[in-house]
């Protein structure tokens, strides 16, 4: 017979472990990946897995308390608004100008928008 | 064992903030610094998070909601003036 309390505490280890390593992989974008683009991608990783996933170890521990329930508003929050906001920086970076690495291979919106 | 895990995130988090930092200062474009700055404002809300947890309130994940609020208009706000060069 395995108490529930044990099993919330491995599942709430596991997601925060995973939210954390999301985090990590994200700084490590942040700093070494050469581009605009290429350090977006990494860091938009931060914003759906990682808080959402430490958010979800948090629910995953308390349960359907106050501290729960604000902390599933928090992840969904930032997993809807995170990709909208990472798009809208992403095509205002190429409008703006900003150009692509050398080792990029293509740049389809590019070659459509400047006919 | 599990307050330990928690104490480890948290400060992991807090060394976590030391890269957009340095992005922040660093970075070549504009488009650079706000992406770090809103990637920053994300560990932000981490951290909050685990820290309402750890102290049993439920007053900081308020601060945290209202965080990535902030950020989320921030970044569309500065994203829609570099893209047409007005806010509205």
């Amino acid at each position: 017979m395995i108490e529930i309390g044990l099993i919330q505490d491995i599942i709430s280890t596991f997601l925060l472990l995973v939210g954390a390593f999301f985090v990590f992989l994200g700084m490590v974008g942040l700093i070494r990946l050469p581009d605009v683009y290429n350090r977006l991608h990494a860091t938009t990783k931060i914003g759906t897995l990682g808080a959402f996933g430490v958010m979800l170890s948090i629910v995953a521990k308390l349960g359907l308390e106050p501290i729960g329930v604000k902390a599933i508003t928090v992840g969904l929050f930032i997993l809807l608004t995170a990709p909208v906001a990472a798009h809208m920086i992403g095509r205002a970076a190429h409008r703006h100008g900003v150009g692509l690495c050398k080792e990029s291979v293509i740049d389809e919106y590019g070659k459509e928008h400047n006919k | 064992m599990n307050s330990l895990i928690f104490d480890i995130s948290i400060t992991f988090m807090v060394i976590a903030i030391i890269p957009c930092i340095y992005r922040v200062i660093k970075g070549p474009t504009i488009p650079d610094r706000v992406i770090a700055v809103d990637a920053m404002t994300t560990v932000i809300v981490v951290i909050l998070g685990i820290y309402s947890y750890m102290q049993e309130s439920a007053f900081f994940m308020d601060v945290a909601l209202v965080l990535a609020i902030i950020s989320f208009v921030g970044t569309v706000t500065i994203s829609k003036y570099l893209d047409e060069g007005a806010v509205f």
